[in-house]
């Protein structure tokens, strides 16, 4: 095979261009190290962390638990432990050995039933369960977000286009720096006889939040159509 | 509200957010590059020299998101509150990093 049969396809496109923005994100890093605040090794090992973080390690939890009733029990029971069983290791995972600096080592598996429904704020600043979950999106960082869920969360779920029915109960649980939380859903019908695997893939992170619900017709990764607003008067 | 820092403003007023980028340059990644670098760099300005712990951070954060960085995007509100809060500490300072600064962009666009 020749170089250019290797080379036959077409490069995704760049962002060819320093912004302002990244400049600043360089320098504040590099003062930083030049003042002996940490050193670049801290900086990448951590990086490095961050890059291997997502929401497939919690989505298999669920998955796990959906098909084996003693799993769900011991989330329940020793979440730490049932992550073990997922590759995440709450205690000795994370860059520095003996947990993390904020102690994420206490999380909470939180079951839903068809008349409870849970959803996850961090109502001081935007605690999250990484390890498990990856990085926390932006709306979950917001202050409008983080105040209103705990006062109107039948109207905000509403805004996730999540309408529940008056006869759920809907708990919010607050994260902190000791506690972190994780929804496990109620599973969705259609998926009579589905593999582990393919119950992973229906999980996605904003069901791991509680702003959602599983479908049997929709994958974490699937493309999300925008189906547009109907104008109500037609222009 | 703390008073505002020139340098900063000045980059959140005229610098190339993101979003403006990726239109421009047709790239659909929803974070850029840096974002993972400067969760770092919060995590271990947390960790290490507990110069800036994380709810002190994201308490200022709220303030000056709220203020003076309001209509700034993530995560370039997030950076700009950082450098915000290490500059009202006297950890670095203004000049320095404006000094910096132009310092990594000849070097970044260096041929």
């Amino acid at each position: 095979m020749s170089n250019s049969d290797n080379h036959d396809h077409k490069a995704a496109p760049m962002v060819d261009e320093i912004s302002d923005f990244e400049a600043l994100e360089v320098a504040v890093r590099e003062l930083c190290i030049e003042k002996g605040l940490f050193t670049q090794d801290d900086h990448n090992e951590w990086t490095e962390y961050m890059h291997t973080l997502g929401p497939l390690p919690a989505a298999r939890l669920v998955a796990k638990a959906w098909l084996d009733d003693d799993y769900k029990q011991l989330c329940i029971d020793d979440p730490v432990k049932a992550s073990l069983e997922v590759g995440i290791n709450w205690i000795t995972s994370m860059p520095s050995n003996f947990g993390t600096p904020s102690d994420y080592c206490n999380p909470r598996i939180l079951v839903d039933t068809p008349t409870l429904k849970h959803v996850v704020v961090c109502t001081l600043c935007s605690c999250y369960p990484r390890p498990i979950l990856g990085q926390s999106p932006e709306w979950y960082r917001t202050p409008n977000y983080r105040r209103r869920l705990v006062r109107w969360p039948r109207q905000v779920l509403s805004e996730f286009g999540l309408q529940l029915p008056e006869d759920v109960e809907i708990r919010v649980a607050d994260s902190n720096q000791k506690t972190r939380y994780v929804v496990m859903p109620v599973r969705p019908e259609g998926t009579d006889g589905w593999s582990e695997d393919q119950l992973t893939e229906i999980v996605t992170r904003d069901c791991l939040i509680g702003v959602a619900q599983p479908r049997a017709d929709r994958k974490a990764d699937d493309k999300r159509p925008i189906i547009r607003a109907v104008h109500a008067y037609g222009h | 509200m703390t008073e505002p820092i020139p340098l900063l403003e000045k980059i959140g007023k005229e610098g190339r957010v993101w979003g403006d980028l990726c239109e421009q340059y047709g790239v659909d990644n929803p974070d850029p590059p840096w974002r993972v670098l400067l969760e770092s760099t919060c995590e271990v300005l947390n960790e290490g020299s507990c110069v800036l712990p994380s709810l002190e951070r994201r308490d200022e954060e709220d303030d000056l998101v709220d203020g003076h960085y309001k209509h700034i995007p993530h995560p370039e509100r997030q950076l700009l509150a950082l450098a915000h809060s290490m500059i009202l500490r006297g950890v670095i300072s203004e000049e320095d990093l404006e000094k910096h600064m132009k310092t990594v962009m000849a070097r970044l666009n260096a041929v």
